[in-house]
C-alpha cells in the first residue's frame, strides 16, 4: 500500500471521526456555554441513541428501520433534554460542582437502566444496505458508511451552526446568555429558552449515538468513554462557541487517525498530550467566545 | 466565559478518571469456617457489573450446572455458594475476596476473571491459607513467577493459547505475519507467546502493534500499517467490545479479503461472536474448547447447558465446570477443606479424562491441555466455532 494511500485513508478517516466527535460535543458545549450547566449525562444520552439504533434496527439496519430509529432518538433526546432542564433548574444559581454531581448521578442511574434493559453484551448494528460495504477506488478500500458519515455529519454540523449563528431562535439563545432579564423583559420566558437549548443539545447527543452506533457499538462503558472525549473537545475548543468545538473535533479526528498512524508508540498519549499542549499555549481553549455578557 | 469554568471542568474531568479507587489490604486470621465434615462453603468471585459481566454469567452457569448435576455436593459435602462481585479490576475484586474470606468465612474461593485481581489477592489468599481455583484469569505470573501454593487454575495461560496458533501457522507455511494485541498484560503475553512459537517454527513477524487498551475505538491507523506490512496473515488477540470493533473494522476496511485473520480464541468466543456477525465469518482461532467439540463429555455437557440456559456453552463455562470437578475430587480425597489439604490433593488429581474440553492435567498448577484450531462458520443460522483440527497438548508455560 503506497504512502499516499495511507495518508489519504488516515485523513479521510480523521475527518469522519472528527465530524462525529463534533456532533457529540456540540450539544455539551451549547448547554454549558449558554446555560452554564455542566451536563455529565451527555455520554449516557449518546449511549441511549446507540442502543436505540440496535433495538430498532437489530444487527442489520434497513432504510425503514433507520428512519424509525431517527424519529425515536429525536423524540427521546428531546424528552430527555426537557427532563434535564427541569431537574437542573433548581440548581441554576448554585456552583458547577453541585450541578455536576446531579448530572453525574443521573448518568450513573441511566447507565444502570440501560444495562438492565439491554444487557451487558456488545450490541453491534450494521448500517443499511448500500452503506454496509466497502468502497474500493483504484485499490484503495474504505468503509462506505464512514464516507457517508462525512457528508451526513457535515450537513448536521452546518445546520447546527446556522441555527445558532443565523436564525432568530439562535439569536434568542445568545441573547439569553448575554442578558437573561432583558430577554424576559421583551416577553420571552427564559425558562423556555433554557429548555430549548437543553432539548437541542440532548437531541444532538442521541443523534450522534445513532450515527456512531455502527462504529462504536453500544456497550456498557461507552458512555464514559464518549463523555471524556466530548469534554476534551469542548475544553480545547473553548466553551460556548460552535466554531471552537468544530475546529477542536476536527483536530482530534486527525490526531487520533494520522497521529496514531505516524506515531503508534505514542498512541495512548496523543489525545491528552494534545490537550495539555493546547492548554499550555492557549489556557482558555482555541476559540473562546468573547465574554459579551455578565458571568 | 471565565477561567473558573474551565478549571471546574478540568477538575471534574480528572475526577472522573480516579473515581472508584478504594483502599484495601489487611491480614486475615486463618479462622476455621465449616469444619463439621458435612458442608463446604464456596465463595464464587465473578464480575456482576462492568465489561466482563458476560464472562461472569457463563462462569456462574458452569458452576451451577455442575452442582445441579451432582446433588449440590463437592466430594460428598453439601455446598453453600456465596457469590461476590469482582467488578472490572482489583479495586473492586480485592475487597470482594476480602469480604468472602473475613465476613463469609468461606472455605474455598472459585472464579476471578481479571488477571490483575488474581495477582492482587495472592497475599490475602496465601495468608488465609484458603484454596483459590482460578476459573479464567490467564496471566502467566499467577501460576508462574508469582505463584502461591494455594492458587490453582483450571483455565489457560495467555501465552499458551497464542503459542498454539504460532506453532500451527509456522507449520502450515504462512511465512510472514503481523501481530496485534492491546497494550496490557494479556495482550503482551499473547504476542510474546505467539511470536516465540512462530519464530521457533521459522516464521517472521513483519510488524507488531499494541493499541492502547480500553482507549482505542478506531483501529484504522493500525489496519493501514498491517496492509502496508506485506504480511500474509494477521495474528490478533482482543476481548469483549474491542474484539467486536476490531473484527468489524478489519472486514469494513477490506482486509479480511486479502489478509486472513488468525486469533487467540477469545476474539470469537461467547457473546462477542454474534455481535461480530458476518464480519467474523471464516476467522481461524485456537482455544482449549469450542462448543462444537465431538466427545461424549461435551455432548452431554452441551445438551444440559442448552436445556438449562437456552445458550451455547463457552470456554468460560467449561472452566468453571472443571473447577467444580477438580474441587470435588480434591475434597473427597483430602477429607478436609483447608487450603493445605486441598492443595496437596489437587497435586495428585492426575489426568481428567471426562472434561468437555478433552483430557487435561495440572502442570505447575495450571492445565496442560489440548488446543483446537477452530473456524467461524454459520450453523443453523447462528455462528459457531467449528473444529478444524486437534493441535495436541501444550504446557502452560509455552
Amino acid at each position: 500500500m503506497p504512502t499516499t494511500q495511507i495518508a489519504v485513508t488516515a485523513m479521510v478517516n480523521g475527518l469522519a471521526i472528527g465530524l462525529l466527535l463534533f456532533i457529540t460535543a456540540a450539544g455539551l458545549s451549547l448547554i454549558f456555554g449558554m446555560m452554564d450547566v455542566l451536563n455529565l449525562a451527555h455520554g449516557a444520552l449518546f449511549l441511549t441513541g446507540a442502543y436505540l439504533a440496535w433495538w430498532i434496527g437489530g444487527e442489520q439496519q434497513t432504510w425503514p428501520s433507520l428512519a424509525r430509529a431517527v424519529v425515536a432518538v429525536v423524540v427521546l433526546g428531546a424528552a430527555a433534554g426537557g427532563l434535564l432542564s427541569l431537574l437542573t433548574a433548581p440548581l441554576s444559581r448554585r456552583s458547577h460542582l453541585e450541578q455536576a454531581l446531579l448530572t453525574l448521578g443521573i448518568a450513573l442511574v441511566a447507565a444502570d437502566i440501560l444495562s438492565a434493559l439491554f444487557g451487558d453484551d456488545v450490541r453491534a448494528t450494521e448500517p443499511p444496505a448500500g452503506l454496509d460495504g466497502t468502497v474500493t477506488i483504484a485499490g484503495w478500500s474504505y468503509p462506505s458508511y464512514r464516507l457517508a458519515l462525512v457528508g451526513i455529519a457535515a450537513l448536521l454540523a452546518a445546520a447546527v451552526y446556522w441555527t445558532v449563528e443565523r436564525t432568530s431562535l439562535g439569536a434568542l439563545f445568545r441573547a439569553t446568555v448575554s442578558d437573561r432579564d432583558m430577554v424576559a423583559t421583551v416577553g420571552v420566558d427564559p425558562r423556555l429558552v433554557r429548555g430549548g437549548v437543553f432539548v437541542l443539545g440532548s437531541v444532538l447527543a442521541t443523534l450522534a449515538g445513532l450515527l456512531g452506533a455502527p462504529i462504536y457499538h453500544a456497550r456498557p462503558g461507552l458512555d464514559t468513554t464518549i463523555l471524556v472525549l466530548a469534554l476534551v473537545v469542548v475544553v480545547v475548543g473553548g466553551l460556548g462557541s460552535i466554531r471552537g468545538p468544530l475546529i477542536a473535533a476536527l483536530l482530534f479526528g486527525q490526531v487520533e487517525s494520522v497521529g496514531r498512524a505516524v506515531l503508534p508508540g505514542l498512541a495512548s498519549f496523543l489525545l491528552f498530550g494534545t490537550l495539555a499542549a493546547v492548554l499550555v499555549v492557549r489556557p482558555r481553549g482555541l476559540f473562546t467566545l468573547a465574554p459579551g455578557g455578565r458571568r | 466565559m471565565t477561567g473558573i469554568n474551565r478549571r471546574t471542568f478540568l477538575g471534574i474531568s480528572a475526577g472522573l478518571g480516579v473515581a472508584g479507587l478504594t483502599g484495601c489490604g489487611s491480614s486475615i486470621g486463618a479462622a476455621a469456617a465449616s469444619g463439621d465434615g458435612h458442608t463446604v462453603k464456596v465463595g464464587l468471585v465473578i464480575p456482576q457489573a462492568g465489561v466482563y459481566t458476560p464472562l461472569g454469567v457463563d462462569i456462574q452457569r458452569g458452576w451451577d450446572l455442575w452442582l445441579r448435576q451432582h446433588d449440590g455436593r463437592l466430594g460428598g459435602r453439601r455446598v453453600t455458594t456465596v457469590v461476590a462481585d469482582e467488578g472490572e479490576g482489583p479495586q473492586t475484586g480485592v475487597p470482594a475476596v476480602q469480604k468472602l474470606l473475613q465476613n463469609d468465612r468461606v472455605d474455598v474461593l472459585v472464579g476471578i476473571v481479571s488477571s490483575a485481581t488474581a495477582l492482587g489477592v495472592r497475599d490475602l489468599v496465601t495468608s488465609a491459607r484458603r484454596l483459590l481455583v482460578i476459573a479464567n484469569a490467564g496471566a502467566g505470573a499467577i501460576t508462574g513467577t508469582n505463584r502461591s501454593p494455594y492458587i490453582w487454575r483450571t483455565s489457560f495461560t495467555n501465552a499458551q493459547v497464542a503459542a498454539a496458533m504460532g506453532r500451527h501457522l509456522a507449520e502450515s507455511g504462512v511465512r510472514r505475519v503481523y501481530a496485534i494485541a492491546p497494550d496490557y498484560v494479556a495482550g503482551t503475553e499473547a504476542i510474546k507467546g505467539f511470536s516465540n512459537a512462530y519464530r521457533a517454527g521459522g516464521g517472521t513477524i513483519v510488524g507488531q502493534s499494541q493499541p492502547p487498551f480500553g482507549k482505542t475505538q478506531d483501529y484504522q491507523p493500525f489496519l493501514s500499517r498491517i496492509q502496508s506490512s506485506g504480511a500474509q496473515g494477521t495474528f490478533c488477540f482482543f476481548g469483549g467490545a474491542e474484539s467486536v470493533a476490531f473484527v468489524k473494522q478489519y472486514a469494513q476496511f477490506g482486509l479480511s479479503r486479502t489478509i486472513p485473520l488468525y486469533a487467540s480464541g477469545f476474539l470469537v468466543e461467547g457473546g462477542v461472536l454474534s455481535a461480530q456477525g458476518q464480519a467474523a465469518d471464516g476467522v481461524l482461532s485456537t482455544l482449549h474448547y469450542t462448543s462444537e467439540l465431538d466427545n461424549p463429555a461435551n455432548t452431554a455437557f452441551g445438551q444440559a447447558f442448552r436445556s438449562a440456559y437456552d445458550a451455547t456453552p463457552t470456554a468460560y463455562a467449561v472452566q468453571a465446570w472443571d473447577a467444580a470437578e477438580v474441587l470435588s475430587r480434591a475434597v473427597a480425597q483430602a477429607g478436609a477443606v483447608d487450603g493445605d489439604s486441598l492443595a496437596a490433593a489437587l497435586g495428585s488429581v492426575g489426568v481428567l479424562t471426562d472434561s468437555p474440553r478433552g483430557p487435561w492435567s495440572f502442570v505447575q498448577q495450571s492445565p496442560r491441555q489440548n488446543f483446537y484450531l477452530r473456524r467461524v462458520r454459520t450453523r443453523a443460522g447462528a455462528p459457531v466455532n467449528s473444529v478444524v483440527e486437534d493441535l495436541g497438548p501444550l504446557d502452560p508455560e509455552s
